[in-house]
């Protein structure tokens, strides 16, 4: 060090260090140690986990696009027989029973199948977070 | 949490001759202790005049030792380990001044927290040290108080070795122009 600048910072910085200006007691090393330990096989355990979730997540989408198209594919239908409910169409005696034919056995077989498989997710998930 | 936690740094300025000679040694709990006694106190120190707040300090110093941990450096001697904390700790400082700077709209960091406890000359040299850009005082920290090389610091504050000198050279006068004004110039050594 020959750089005389060089050397009077050098020497004010080793002094300036030398002060010491904790107000408290550093933290315990086994503590830190610990929540190390546990911050890691939480990050382990999410990994693990993660393609359960995915595959979760999916199933839910998939439910959801299946409840999207069958309503789709009836929507005229569903709609002619839930007008045949309204109070006018009680009265003046209008006919459902066209509409509610095409809304076939399949159509009542597929909502059974999908209204099972939301309520099992849905018991999965209530169950998972449990 | 992230997920990158179990990505190993790769030290830039490591001779790989070291490597081959000392063999490498997992970070048990015993050997983590140890090296926490031996470097935690001269990390906090650096991390507090890096910031000037001992809450912060206290913070960011256990947010450095998670990492630490996490990432599991595989690497063989203690000094390399060192310089790893140091680098982490760097990185943690300023990302804290980006938070800040983008919630506060400051473009330096705040002043030195008042210590009633500390003598006007102590108050007065933190105060002188805290003019300094954050970049400076991670400069004159790491090379005059850790003794850390050029090529370890501009590895720690992801600089071109080339261009520490440089910086190095003018944080110094910037640091002897501060401390002239402020009446506590350095003394030249007698000879």
């Amino acid at each position: 060090m020959t750089d005389p600048l060089e050397t009077r910072i050098d020497a004010w910085m080793q002094e300036f260090a030398r002060f010491d200006e904790r107000p408290r007691a550093l933290p315990d090393p086994s503590m830190l140690w610990v929540r190390a330990k546990l911050m890691q096989s939480v990050v382990i355990a999410d990994r693990a986990a993660r393609p359960v979730t995915n595959a979760q997540i999916g199933s839910y989408l998939v439910v959801a696009a299946a409840w999207a198209a069958l309503l789709m594919w009836k929507w005229q239908a569903l709609v002619t027989w839930v007008r045949g409910f309204t109070p006018a169409h009680i009265v003046l005696g209008a006919t459902g029973v066209e509409s509610a034919a095409s809304l076939s056995l399949t159509f009542l077989g597929l909502l059974i199948v999908l209204g099972s498989l939301t309520v099992l997710l849905a018991f999965h998930t209530i169950l998972a977070e449990e | 949490m992230n997920a990158d936690a179990a990505v190993l740094f790769a030290p830039l300025a490591v001779r790989p001759a070291a490597f081959r000679r000392t063999p490498k040694r997992p970070m048990d709990e015993g050997r983590f202790e140890a090296f926490y006694r031996n470097t935690a106190g001269s990390l906090w120190s650096y991390v507090y005049r890096m910031t000037g707040n001992s809450a912060t300090a206290d913070d960011l110093l256990q947010k450095t030792f998670y990492r630490f941990l996490r990432a599991q450096p595989e690497i063989a001697s203690d000094d390399h380990l060192r310089h790893y904390l140091f680098k982490t700790a760097t990185n943690l400082v300023f990302d804290h001044f980006r938070e800040a700077k983008r919630g506060r709209e400051l473009v330096e960091p705040p002043p030195p927290e008042f210590r009633p406890d500390r003598n006007e000359l102590r108050q007065d040299m933190t105060r002188a040290f805290a003019e300094l850009k954050p970049r400076e005082r991670a400069l004159l920290w790491l090379a005059h108080v850790e003794g850390c090389s050029h090529d370890e610091i501009a590895d720690a504050l992801g600089l071109k070795s080339k261009s520490v000198r440089v910086l190095l050279f003018r944080a110094r006068k910037r640091l002897g122009d501060v401390l002239t004004r402020r009446g506590l110039a350095p003394e030249a050594p007698h000879d």
